[in-house]
């Protein structure tokens, strides 16, 4: 009876919160659609589990569709009629059917629909060809590949024919040629190959890779020098889906069909990452007309998923030396990547850095009221009479206002930012002067605290968000501390990311002075170091910000791996003392060593 | 721009400029805004400055009535002397003129109580 209550208790939770999050009603009256929580994607729990329970009940032909959202502890289940839903239901419900914690179920109104609409095409130069061997063939070549476990990738099992592929550098040695060649068997491949009109040397190198389900390989590109412009993939066993990406940010999913030979040519070979992901299923990936217009067709990664079984693929290339001469350079490994030098850099932030915030001065302060939390943990142990530097202070959003006993100076370089700035330390032990970091026309050592928030990551070369650094280090006073926030390049553990555009992007480049910059597609995770980030700028009008956006303008921003802001501040001979993760920031708070 | 902000300004980044400090202050218009008197916070911070460029600052602008050319010991103590170099380092303020480097004579314009310090990059070291 308490079993009864307490499951009764916990599914009217379960529901309530099902209401906000995602708008879903769960009802009393059976249906076809069923929540289960306690289990989904986060837990571990896939589809063959919810095939097992069917089993036992004999219920394996009814279901249609699993749904498992990522990174949620419920998943989603579609029945065909409602009776079998409700066997389901029946026979499952409140019971600890699959693990430990016991599975809470209600029906639905609603199941989310959370497909993937991919707009890209297949990247130029690719080619699948469909049943390019025979059912015979493909026994006769797993039977020659299916070796007895040599695994030596811990993802998966691989074996390599007339020169060994090096993982390590993915390139091989020529000079060490392997006594197996690729197998003659193969042969048969060549005219075939040339019979379908694809131009392309006969390869002698061949690395074999037996997938089994669960097993993936990360996205790559094969290397651009040690191997010729034509690489090829004949597909044994399973079907996949391998991901294309581009460093535009295009992403397309592909399902590779068993039997079927993949040619990677031009921009397919040189200028796109693919891989697999590790799982032991695939999405069911639907062609569709897309909505717009219904001659484009669309890609689209549907709920619906499909058992992976074990795979071997063959990978064939040609060897090659000396550099490479393709005309792809962003993953070209014989171009060497072009830093920003110190002249571009500074005309780079005038335009995408200083002139943007002159513009948004109005709109980003209406924006930013509230100090931030870390600022006022940070200061809070400052000691009355202390000298605290807000440099790139913006509006002033973090001069603590009640703290009559410590002097706050607010350095910015906006004009329109430091008016804000002025009107809210007004009446404080406050002041605020117009000034640049790397000029900063303050006496040394004359702090006991700086606080330097989002400003270093808007210097476009590392000489000058070092020099940043330096000149906070040569403001403090010996014992003195700053707090130095950047942006991070993962956003994973961010309320930054949005869930709709996790493949929407946008593939726009800027080049200011030879410089090609990327512009970033707001609220997806960062693909690149340094970028442009539009600001969709809305205008002010009687005290209230306009819904629509008519201009948007460009921020460059350098955004930060793990660790490089600390090395800076090391470089800059400021010892770390904490070093954290805060809401998509890098921070650091940092200690002027005593003489 | 408030006279213990101006204790601390130089203008050793232009080039040529050895140490650019004390600025002299050429006002058109100086005002007196209110702020909390706290005792405490003057007379630590008190230490840091130059007091000997506060006292001119302050003499330049009409506003050393009362303020001694030369800090006595005890005056932590001395409420009124507090007082009044509360009122020296953070009610008055410049609201519009000039700050002058003593070395090049370059001029950073005072506008709204804001003092401009940005160089263009010819002028940088």
């Amino acid at each position: 009876m308490n079993e009864t209550k307490k499951c009764d208790r916990k599914r009217k939770k379960f529901a309530a919160r099902l209401k906000t999050s995602k708008g879903i009603l769960c009802v009393d009256q059976p249906g076809p659609n069923i929540v289960l929580c306690n289990v989904g994607q986060a837990t571990g729990f896939e589809k063959a589990d919810v095939i097992k329970l069917l089993d036992t009940v004999r219920l394996g032909e009814k279901l249609l569709n699993f749904i498992a959202e990522k990174g949620e502890s419920h998943c989603y289940v579609v029945f065909n009629d409602f009776e079998s839903a409700k066997l389901f239901y029946d026979t499952y419900n409140g019971t600890k059917a699959v693990t430990q914690v016991p599975i809470y179920m209600s029906y639905v109104d609603n199941v989310p629909k959370n497909e993937v609409i991919c707009n890209y095409e297949i990247p130029e130069g690719l080619k699948i060809i469909e049943n390019f061997i025979t059912v015979d063939e493909e026994k006769s070549y797993i039977q020659l590949f299916d070796w007895v476990d040599e695994s030596n990738l811990k993802n998966r099992q691989v074996k390599h024919y007339g020169y060994e592929f090096r993982y390590g550098s993915n390139d091989v040695d020529l000079s060490t040629p392997l006594s197996e060649k690729i197998p003659e068997e193969c042969d048969a491949l060549w005219s075939r190959l040339k019979s379908c009109g694809i131009d392309f040397r006969i390869p002698d190198q061949m690395t074999v890779n037996k997938y089994n389900p669960g097993q993936g390989i990360p996205s790559h590109v094969d290397k651009h020098s040690p191997f010729g412009d034509t690489i090829l993939s004949l597909s044994l066993g399973s079907p996949v889906v391998m991901d294309w990406r581009h460093h535009s940010g295009k992403y397309v999913p592909l399902v590779v069909p068993a039997r079927s030979l993949l040619v990677m040519q031009g921009e397919a070979r040189y200028d796109w990452q693919h891989g697999i992901q590790p799982r032991g299923w695939d999405p069911i990936i639907e062609i569709r007309s897309s909505n717009q217009n219904t001659d484009t067709k669309v890609r689209v990664i549907t709920n619906d998923v499909t058992q992976r079984q074990t795979r071997i693929s063959l990978t064939f290339r040609c060897t090659r030396r000396g550099p490479c001469d393709c005309r792809y350079k962003a993953l070209c490994d014989s171009v060497q990547s072009k830093l920003i030098e110190d002249g571009v850099a500074s005309r780079l932030e005038e335009f995408h850095v200083h002139q943007v915030y002159e513009q948004i001065a109005g709109h980003f302060s209406s924006t930013r009221h509230k100090p931030w939390p870390k600022v006022v943990e940070f200061l809070q142990s400052t000691p009355t009479g202390a000298v605290v530097l807000d440099l790139g202070a913006g509006n002033g959003k973090n001069v603590l206002k009640h703290r009559n006993d410590i002097l706050q100076l607010a350095g910015e370089r906006s004009a329109g930012l430091l008016r804000e700035c002025a009107a809210h330390v007004r009446g404080a032990s406050a002041d605020c002067v117009r000034l640049d970091l790397l000029q900063a026309p303050l006496r040394r050592a004359c702090a006991d605290r700086v606080i330097c928030v989002a400003v270093v990551h808007h210097f476009s070369s590392q000489a000058r968000r070092l020099e940043a650094v330096s000149t906070i280090g040569s403001l403090l006073r010996p014992g003195g501390k700053a707090l130095i926030t950047v942006w991070a390049k993962d956003q994973t553990k961010s309320n930054y990311l949005s869930k709709d555009k996790e493949n929407q992007e946008s593939n726009l480049h800027v080049t200011i002075d030879g410089i090609n910059l990327p512009i970033h597609e707001n609220r997806t995770q960062f693909k690149h170091n340094d970028l442009l980030v539009p600001w969709k700028l809305r205008k002010i009008k009687e005290n209230k910000l306009e819904n629509q956006s008519n201009t948007t303008l460009l921020r460059y921003y350098h955004v930060f791996e793990e660790g490089e802001l600390d090395n800076l501040c090391t470089s800059a001979d400021l010892v770390v003392e904490r070093s954290f993760y805060e809401e998509g920031n890098w921070c650091v708070v940092c200690t002027k060593v005593e003489l | 721009m408030k006279l213990i902000t101006h204790n601390m300004l130089t203008s050793k980044c232009l080039k040529g400029v050895l140490t650019g400090y004390p600025l002299a202050i050429n006002a058109t218009d100086v005002k007196v805004n209110e702020v909390d008197f706290n005792p405490d916070f003057i007379a630590r911070i008190i230490p840091k400055l130059d007091w000997e460029v506060l006292w001119r600052a302050a003499d330049s602008l009409g506003h050393s009535e009362g303020l001694p050319q030369v800090v006595e010991s005890n005056y932590e103590a001395n409420q009124e002397f507090l007082k009044t170099a509360h009122k020296v380092l953070l009610e008055v303020e410049v609201e519009e003129g000039y700050l002058t480097c003593p070395e090049s004579g370059r001029q950073f314009p005072i506008t709204k109580g804001i003092p401009n310090m940005l160089l263009t990059e010819a002028e940088v070291q």
